[in-house]
C-alpha cells in the first residue's frame, strides 16, 4: 500500500516538475516583454535606460534556468508571486476567479447532458430512422457554428427581442443560463454522436442477448448493461477534451463579460504577466490531472470487465 | 409481429425514461425561466425609475479590471467612474491644464514646486482632503508603481497645511502635466482594502465591485464641486463590441462606450439612441526605419508619406470616425502646427521617387539596378493597423513597389530587437496628459523607448532637449511646434488618422454626457437623468 502511494505521489510530481519547466520555457520564450507593461510605455515617457535597469532588478537578464530555478524555489515554498499588473498575489487573482469559470463549466455540462443524452441515446436505438437524421443534423450544425456567433445570436433573441434574459455580468443563477446555453450546445454535437456509435457498439455485444435470453427488461438492459457499457469511450475523451472545455470558456467569458479566470489569463498573456500565467497553467494542470485521474478511477466501476481481467491476473 | 411489440415495448420504456429526465429538465428549466422573468423585469423598470425616486445610470465600459488600485490600475476605471480625483485636469475646451483637487501651483525653476490645495474637499469617508492625505497618496503611488515613479521624477514631498512643497530630483517643468495621469489620483491611504475599495474624493463612492464585472457607485453627497443629482451608477465591463451594442439596444444599459462600428447604423436607427464621435489624442502612424537605406533618402520617405490616402482611408476602414492626420498632434491642441496643405498621390510619390534617383522599369521602381521594396510590420491588436498596412501595400503596388506584409504578436519588443523591417504600422497618444514632452521625448529622442525609427538628428534632439528644461508655458509650446514641423519638414514617420472615441446612449433618459477626447472623465457630477 505504502508503495502504490509513494509511487503514486513521485508521478504527480515529476509531472508537475515536468509541467512548470516546459511552460516557463514556453511563456518566456513566446516574444514580448513584461517590462514595457510594467512602465506603461503607450502613455509614460519611458528611456531605454530605465527599461534595461527594471529587466536587471527583475532578473530577466539571468540565464532562464536559473531564473526558473529561482521561480521553483519560491514555488516550493508556495508563493506563486505577485502579479506584475496589478501586483496582487496570483493565487489571490486565480481563487477570485475559479468560481465563475467552474459555475459557466459545470452550467455547460448540465446543459450538454440535457442534449446530447437524448438526441445520443434515441438515434442509437431508432438508428436511421428520422429522429436519428434530427439528431445528426443538429450534431453538424453545432459543431459547425462558432460558439461567439451563436452567442451574440442568443443574446439578440434572449436579450434584445424578448429581453427576458441578462445578457452580461454575474448575477445569480439567471446570469448563467445564456453562457452555459451557448458553450454546453457548442460542445454536446461531439457527444451525441460519441454516444450513439459507443451505445450501437454495445447493443450489438453478445450480453445483450444474453441479458435478452435472461428475460430481463428492456429497461433494465437498456440502463444497467448497454448504456453504462457504452459510457467509458465518452468519459474517457470528456477528460481529454477538458482542458479545450476550458479554453472555450475563455470566448463565452469575453462575451458575456462573465468574470472567470479565463478572460484572466488572457489578458495576462496580452500583457505578459509571467506569474500570473504560470500559475494558471499550474493550477488548470492539476485540475486535469486530477479529472482524468477520476476518469481512470470510473473505469472499474462502469466496465465489469476490468474487474474481472484484475481478479484473473492476481 | 413480436419484433415489432418488442420494439413498441422498448419505446415505451425508453420514452417513460426520458419523459422523466426530460420533465426533471423542465421543471429545472421552469423555474429557472420563472426566475429569469423576474430579473427580466429589470430593464423595463428604468422607466420607472427615472420618473421616481431612483435615478440611476448604467454605463458600459470596453475594457474591465480586476484591481481598482487607483495607483496601480492601468484601466483607470477608479477616475473614470468618478470615484477619484487628480490634482490637475485636462480642460476638455482648450486642451489645456486646470486645477482640480489643487488650488494653484508654481515652480519657476522647474525642479521646486509649491503646490496649493483646495481647502473644501473630503474624502467619501468623510476625512478631510489636507496636505498630509495628498503627500501620504503621492508616496503610495511613488511606492507602488516604478512607472509613476519614472514619470514624476519626485524627490522630496513635503505638506504643511493645504499646501505641498515638491522637489524633483532633476528640473522637470512637465511635473504638473505628468499630475493629471489617473494613476496619480488622490486617496485615503489609511482605509485598508485600497485593491477593492479605493475611497477619493469624487462625486460618487464605490458601493460594491465585482472584479472583472462591475462596479455599484453612490452618490457622495458631501461632493466639493457640487453633488450629483444621480443617485446612483453601475459601471460595468463589456470588452466584446458587438455584445456591447446589442446591451444598449436591449436597454439593459444607457450608455456605451465604443460599440461596434458596424452596428452604429442600426443603432441610430433605433429610437433615442444617439451615437456621438470624438477625435482623440492618439494617432495611427506609418513608423519609418531610419538605419534602412533606402529610407535614409528623404525623398524616399517623402514619396511614402504622399502614398498614403488619408480620407480615404478614414472614410473606408473607420467608416468615417477619424479625422486625418497633418502631423503628431490633433490640430485642436495649442502646440499643433498649422501645416500647409501638403501635395499627395501616386503622381506625387513617383516624381519624389524621380527625384530619389528611381526609375520605373519593367512595372518596377529601380535605382542601381535594384527594385524598391519594403517590409511593412502591423499587428493585430488594433483592428484599423492591418487594414491600413493593406491599403498602402495595393497603392504601392499601383507605382511599382513591392510591400511585404509580416503580422507580428508584440510591435515594440519586436521592433526594438529587429531592424530587418522598413515600415511599420504603429499607434501612440501623442499629448495624453496635454503636453507634448511624453512623445516627443519617447518617440523622437535617442533615449526614448519607442523611438522604434531609430532618429537620430542632432537639431531635433537639441529641440526636445530644450523643451525638458523650459518651464513657460507658451515657450514650450513653441518649441514643441519647432519639434512637430521638423518632424514633420524631414519626414520622420508618417502620420495617417487620429481615430475617434465613438459612444451610444440612450438619449431619451442620459443628460450632460460628455465624449471628452482625453478619455479620462466620464462619471461626473453633472452626469444626469432627464
Amino acid at each position: 500500500m505504502f508503495q502504490i502511494v509513494a509511487r503514486k505521489f513521485l508521478e504527480v510530481t515529476l509531472f508537475l516538475l515536468f509541467i512548470t519547466f516546459v511552460s516557463f520555457l514556453f511563456v518566456r520564450l513566446a516574444p514580448g516583454d513584461p517590462v514595457l507593461t510594467i512602465l506603461n510605455v503607450d502613455e509614460l515617457a519611458v528611456s531605454k535606460e530605465q527599461i534595461e535597469v527594471l529587466r536587471e532588478d527583475m532578473g530577466f537578464n539571468k540565464p532562464l534556468l536559473v531564473q526558473y530555478g529561482i521561480w521553483l524555489l519560491r514555488f516550493m515554498q508556495l508563493d506563486f508571486g505577485q502579479s506584475y499588473v496589478t501586483g496582487q498575489p496570483v493565487v489571490d487573482m486565480i481563487l477570485m476567479g475559479l468560481p465563475a469559470t467552474i459555475e459557466l463549466a459545470v452550467g455547460a455540462l448540465l446543459v450538454m447532458l440535457v442534449v446530447a443524452i437524448p438526441l445520443g441515446s434515441l438515434s442509437a436505438l431508432y438508428r436511421n430512422s428520422w429522429i436519428d437524421h434530427l439528431s445528426r443534423i443538429v450534431s453538424i450544425i453545432g459543431a459547425a457554428i462558432p460558439s461567439f456567433w451563436l452567442g451574440l445570436i442568443f443574446i439578440d433573441l434572449f436579450g434584445v427581442r424578448f429581453n427576458w434574459l441578462p445578457t452580461m455580468g454575474r448575477d445569480g443563477l439567471v446570469s448563467l443560463i445564456l453562457p452555459s446555453m451557448t458553450l454546453g450546445l457548442a460542445i454536446s454535437s461531439v457527444y451525441v454522436r460519441l454516444l450513439r456509435s459507443s451505445l450501437l457498439d454495445s447493443l450489438s455485444h453478445e450480453f445483450i442477448h444474453a441479458a435478452r435470453a435472461r428475460g430481463l427488461s428492456e429497461l433494465r438492459i437498456f440502463l444497467v448493461h448497454a448504456f453504462r457499457h457504452s459510457l467509458p469511450p465518452v468519459i474517457t475523451v470528456f477528460g481529454v477534451s477538458l482542458g479545450s472545455l476550458i479554453g472555450g470558456v475563455v470566448v463565452i467569458e469575453v462575451l458575456f463579460a462573465y468574470p472567470g479566470i479565463g478572460k484572466l489569463v488572457v489578458d495576462a498573456i496580452r500583457q505578459r504577466d509571467y506569474p500570473l500565467i504560470q500559475g494558471y497553467i499550474l493550477i488548470m494542470a492539476m485540475v486535469v490531472f486530477v479529472v482524468n485521474t477520476c476518469v481512470d478511477l470510473s473505469y472499474r466501476y462502469l466496465n465489469p470487465e476490468m474487474k474481472l481481467k484484475e481478479r484473473r491476473a492476481s | 409481429m413480436n419484433r415489432m411489440k418488442t420494439n413498441r415495448r422498448q419505446f415505451y420504456f425508453i420514452f417513460t425514461i426520458y419523459h422523466s429526465y426530460i420533465k426533471y429538465s423542465l421543471k429545472i428549466g421552469i423555474l429557472l425561466a420563472c426566475v429569469s422573468l423576474l430579473s427580466a423585469c429589470s430593464p423595463s423598470l428604468s422607466s420607472t425609475e427615472q420618473k421616481g425616486e431612483d435615478r440611476h445610470i448604467r454605463f458600459l465600459y470596453n475594457f474591465s479590471t480586476n484591481s481598482l488600485d487607483p495607483h496601480v490600475d492601468s484601466s483607470y476605471v477608479p477616475l473614470r467612474a468618478g470615484i477619484t480625483e487628480t490634482l490637475v485636469r485636462l480642460d476638455e475646451g482648450n486642451l489645456t491644464i486646470e486645477p482640480w483637487l489643487a488650488e494653484s501651483w508654481e515652480g519657476e525653476d522647474g525642479q521646486n514646486w509649491t503646490i496649493k490645495l483646495r481647502e473644501d474637499v473630503t474624502f467619501q469617508n468623510g476625512r478631510k482632503m489636507d496636505g498630509e492625505a495628498v503627500k501620504a497618496s503621492l508616496e503610495r503611488a511613488l511606492r507602488e508603481s516604478i512607472a509613476i515613479q519614472n514619470a514624476l521624477k519626485i524627490n522630496e514631498i513635503e505638506a504643511e497645511g493645504y499646501t505641498l512643497h515638491i522637489s524633483t530630483t532633476e528640473p522637470f517643468p512637465e511635473l504638473v502635466s505628468e499630475l493629471v495621469n489617473p494613476n496619480v489620483s488622490i486617496i485615503d491611504v489609511t482605509e485598508e482594502d485600497v485593491v477593492n475599495k479605493p475611497v477619493g474624493t469624487g462625486p460618487f463612492a464605490l458601493k460594491s465591485f465585482t472584479p472583472g464585472s462591475k462596479l455599484e457607485l453612490e452618490r457622495y453627497d458631501d461632493y466639493w464641486d457640487g453633488a450629483s443629482n444621480l443617485d446612483r451608477v453601475t459601471f460595468s465591463f463589456n470588452e466584446d463590441a458587438n455584445a456591447r451594442s446589442l446591451a444598449l439596444e436591449s436597454g439593459q444599459v444607457d450608455i456605451v462606450y465604443r460599440p461596434e462600428v458596424e452596428s452604429l447604423d442600426m443603432l441610430r436607427a433605433k429610437e433615442g439612441v444617439k451615437v456621438e464621435s470624438t477625435a482623440t489624442f492618439r494617432v495611427h502612424q506609418l513608423t519609418m526605419n531610419l538605419e534602412r537605406k533606402s529610407l535614409q533618402d528623404v525623398n524616399v520617405r517623402r514619396a511614402v508619406d504622399a502614398l498614403i490616402d488619408r480620407q480615404g482611408i478614414v472614410d473606408t476602414i473607420l467608416l468615417g470616425h477619424g479625422e486625418a492626420a497633418k502631423g503628431p498632434f490633433l490640430p485642436s491642441l495649442p502646440f499643433a502646427p498649422s501645416y500647409d496643405e501638403r501635395p499627395a498621390g501616386a503622381d506625387v510619390a513617383v516624381k519624389y521617387l524621380g527625384e530619389a534617383g528611381y526609375t520605373l522599369e519593367d512595372g518596377k521602381m529601380v535605382k542601381d539596378g535594384e527594385a524598391l521594396q519594403f517590409t511593412l510590420l502591423t499587428y493585430g491588436s488594433r483592428a484599423d493597423l492591418p487594414l491600413i498596412a493593406q491599403v498602402f501595400q495595393s497603392d504601392a503596388k499601383q507605382i511599382g513597389i513591392d510591400v511585404e506584409i509580416l503580422q507580428i504578436e508584440t510591435p515594440e519588443a519586436y521592433m526594438a530587437a529587429n531592424r530587418d523591417w522598413d515600415l511599420a504600422t504603429y499607434s501612440n497618444l501623442t499629448a495624453p496628459r496635454g503636453d507634448a514632452g511624453y512623445y516627443l521625448n519617447a518617440t523622437f529622442h535617442p533615449t526614448g523607448a519607442l523611438n522604434f525609427s531609430g532618429a537620430h538628428e542632432p537639431e531635433l534632439t537639441a529641440i526636445i532637449d530644450k523643451l525638458n528644461r523650459t518651464v513657460n508655458h507658451d515657450e514650450r509650446a513653441r518649441l514643441a511646434e519647432q519639434a512637430a514641423d521638423y518632424v514633420n519638414e524631414n519626414v520622420i514617420n508618417s502620420f495617417v488618422l487620429h481615430p475617434s472615441t465613438i459612444v451610444a446612449y440612450n438619449e431619451k433618459k442620459v443628460k450632460n454626457w460628455v465624449t471628452t477626447r482625453s478619455e479620462y472623465y466620464m462619471i461626473t457630477n453633472l452626469l444626469d437623468v432627464k
